[in-house]
């Protein structure tokens, strides 16, 4: 069964602004600094959060963050899921600026 | 987390509840079916919108994960979909992330290398000196007469002491105490009784044993000025009769320099005291030497700043007996005063820079019974006077005394002379600046010590033309020297950098055998104890310090008598031939001189242009200086060298003679 109301499906281009949106106003203009990424990551992943439940959509949302250091090593994540594909659906979007990498996943459920 | 309760169940609390109408698309359907959840419930009831209320940022970091925000979410749904199958499905894992490695970004870091830090977990802890403040200290002695009764009893009461006293003595614990301590006091006076412990056993032992112990010196005591602005301590003297005081003259000898508002007084001082003076004296001027009468402890004379004698007996107080009336006395200050030997005992002379030199008879201070001027043409001429700087007096020879005087001359004088002008009889030249000391050795007479610049040297009375030893140019100013009563090879002397030498020629003649800084002041006056142990020394800052000797350099070993005497007498051999040789060159010269003149031949060897000698003097001064420094490092790497003094000497005196 398709989901016929927009107001209740997961729309993957919203939820990548909205993160785009989140980890540019977290972590913006700011170089990589052990002592503060644990900061940086845990804002990401509320105002993330905040700003998804702001939709009103009915869905559990599931935020992970990773923010990794450009020192020249290589990182992969995979996901696989087992749920209702029409219904629930993910959003992965990876940002970068000169010393870091930013890596965010959201997974959003259908209620 | 969101909980679901039955419709029955309705309440105002704001724990999660539900409320059936709300929401736009629940308009449509009958009440009962319709369900409204919140979720994250948070404290505000009566919201259908989302909203979320984080805590401040400053805090969240502080609060685990799933305390730190609100958000309160509220949705509706249809009744009719609870509960429906899941119908799940299984999505392919995905590659959510993909970064390579890239090595050329690891080339922006450099590895830090590996470093040890120490950590202590402790607290941090810095050390602090503190110095309390002075604190005044008196002796009092309190005399115990009478006291100890119980407060019922009146002591004035005869019955009422008498009764307690009776009473006491019935008491079973004052019987047994009384029985204890007597048999201990007997036990004690037997003991005092049975051996006299005061009694010198075994003096008549002569105690000869070799110290090996290095030489020392001990400080025992400071005595500082008390009064806010220190002068310099310019004389001591000890008293004679072997009791423990000693006199010091306090006074400012920096030239021309105001001393307004410091002290005029000097201070007699118990060793054992060394918090407060026990006697002050009050001159008029302040005192610049002090001599105690040998024959009689009580009495002191000085001499002041303004050149006036003062007299004091100390039975009577700090004030002088008698002042010597200023027209009569000297013009300047008097820089030393000494006891003559009299038959009455009350004869003093006096030296000061104004050129004389003073006889008084202390019963009659008012004018001098003798006086001696310092001329050295024999006229009795104030105005060519040579100032006087010390004196010497020995008892053993009353009819002469030696005057050291500022330009660097000794003169030895004769007080028997008939005419003025045979009371000198002659003098000694060696020192390049006044000569600040001067003293006989007191076993051997005819050789005496003086000081002045920067040598000590030992003379002979028969040799005039110079010392026949002398001590290398020290480092810094002497300022006063002595021999020791006991030893005869050894003397002391103080230098202007706060340092007492001690030297012993029989042991070292190139250094002192013991050097010791006592202070930072520059030190101006010496007095030895008659025991030679004891040693004051005074310094600028107003401090005399007491110094006790060790006992090698304090006791007479067996041959030093004899030892000495044939050093002193194989160094004046060596000067009466060194004496004997200039005289030969110089008759030589004269004569070759004369015939020269007979000849009309051009200028004399000696004749140099005074640039020529200047450049001349210049270079050998300069070339001896850095030879003295060379030899001064050398030394230092390679340890003591001993090497014979007068070497250099007669090293210099050949080249002069060769000259």
């Amino acid at each position: 069964m398709f989901p016929l109301n927009l107001q209740t499906a997961f729309i993957v281009e919203e939820v990548s602004k909205i993160i785009k949106e989140s980890v540019e106003a977290a972590i913006g203009g700011n170089a990589y600094q052990h002592s503060r990424v644990n900061q940086w990551s845990t804002s990401v992943v509320e105002q993330c959060l905040s700003q998804l439940s702001k939709l009103g959509k009915p869905f559990k949302y599931i935020v992970t963050c990773i923010i990794m250091q450009k020192n020249g090593a290589g990182l992969q994540t995979a996901s696989t899921c087992f749920w209702d594909n029409s219904t629930d659906g993910s959003c992965a979007v990876r940002w970068e600026n000169k010393s870091m990498y930013c890596i965010v996943s959201v997974f959003g459920l259908a209620i | 987390m969101f909980q679901l309760f039955p419709l029955d169940k309705i309440s105002t609390y704001s724990r999660p509840f539900y409320r059936p109408f709300s929401g736009s698309q629940s308009a449509f359907l009958p009440a009962f079916l319709r369900v409204t959840v919140h979720l994250f419930t948070g404290l505000s009831p009566g919201h259908s919108q989302p909203f979320y209320r984080p805590f401040s940022g400053s805090q969240s970091t502080f609060l685990p994960a799933f305390l730190r925000m609100e958000i309160v979410h509220v949705y509706t749904k249809l009744r009719s979909e609870f509960g429906r199958q899941c119908l799940f499905s299984d999505r392919p894992a995905e590659l959510l992330v993909d970064v390579s490695p890239d090595p050329n970004l690891a080339l922006q870091f450099i590895q830090k290398t590996r470093r040890d830090q120490a950590m202590q977990a402790s607290r941090d802890m810095s050390e602090h000196q503190v110095n309390t403040e002075r604190f005044e200290s008196e002796s009092r002695g309190i005399n115990h007469l009478e006291g100890g009764w119980p407060k019922d009893i009146n002591p004035q009461e005869m019955e009422q002491t008498i009764r307690f006293r009776k009473k006491v003595e019935k008491d079973e614990v004052y019987i047994n105490s009384v029985l204890q301590l007597g048999s201990i006091m007997e036990h004690c006076i037997r003991q005092n009784n049975a051996v006299d412990i005061y009694r010198e056993y075994f003096e008549d032992e002569d105690e000869v044993e070799e110290n090996q112990e290095p030489p020392s010196a001990k400080t025992i005591n400071v005595f500082r000025d008390p009064n806010e602005l220190k002068r310099t301590v310019t004389d001591l003297s000890w008293r004679p009769d072997g009791a423990r005081k000693l006199a010091a003259a306090y006074s400012c000898l920096e030239f021309q320099k105001s001393c307004r508002g410091s002290s005029l007084d000097s201070y007699i001082w118990d060793i054992e005291n060394p918090n407060k003076p026990e006697l002050t004296l009050k001159p008029a001027s302040p005192l610049v030497c002090l001599d105690y009468n040998p024959k009689d402890p009580h009495t002191l004379v000085g001499g002041s700043y303004n050149g006036q004698i003062v007299y004091w007996d100390t039975r009577r107080g700090g004030t002088p007996v008698e002042v010597s009336s200023v027209e009569q006395s000297h013009r300047d200050l008097v820089y030393k005063i000494l006891w003559l030997q009299s038959k009455t005992g009350t004869d003093a002379f006096s030296a000061s820079t104004d050129g004389q030199v003073l006889w008084w008879d202390v019963r009659r201070l008012s004018e001098p019974t003798d006086q001696l001027v310092l001329d050295p043409c024999r006229e009795g001429n104030l105005d060519r006077a040579f100032g006087a700087v010390s004196l010497e007096f020995e008892p053993t020879m009353p009819t002469k005394f030696m005057v050291g005087t500022e330009q660097g001359l000794v003169v030895s004088c004769n007080r028997k002379a008939k005419t003025p002008a045979e009371k000198m009889v002659c003098t000694y030249e060696g020192h390049h600046g006044p000569v600040y000391a001067l003293q006989r050795n007191p076993f051997f007479p005819k050789n005496f010590l003086t000081v002045g610049d920067w040598t000590a040297r030992i003379w002979s009375e028969d040799i005039k033309e110079s010392s026949i030893m002398w001590t290398r140019y020290q480092m810094s100013y002497l300022s006063n020297a002595c021999w020791s009563p006991v030893r005869p090879s050894v003397f002391f002397t103080v230098k202007m950098d706060g340092t007492l030498d001690i030297w012993d020629i029989l042991f070292k003649q190139n250094d002192p055998t013991l050097s010791l800084k006592v202070c930072d002041d520059p030190l101006y006056s010496l007095c030895l104890q008659d025991n030679g142990r004891l040693l004051a020394c005074g310094s600028q800052g107003g401090g005399a310090t007491l110094l006790e000797v060790c006992s090698g350099l304090s006791t007479l070993q067996k041959n030093d008598k004899s030892l000495l005497a044939a050093m002193f007498e194989r160094e004046t051999k060596r000067e009466k031939i060194l004496e004997a040789r200039q005289r030969e060159i110089r008759l030589k010269e004269r004569s070759r001189s004369e015939q020269s003149r007979e000849e009309e031949v051009g200028p004399e060897v000696g004749d140099d242009s005074p640039h020529q000698l200047i450049t001349w003097t210049e270079k050998d001064f300069f070339s001896l200086v850095e030879a003295e420094q060379r030899r001064r490092s050398e030394r230092e790497g390679r340890g003591q060298q001993e090497k014979d003094v007068c070497e250099e000497r007669e090293e210099k005196n050949e080249t002069t003679s060769a000259k």
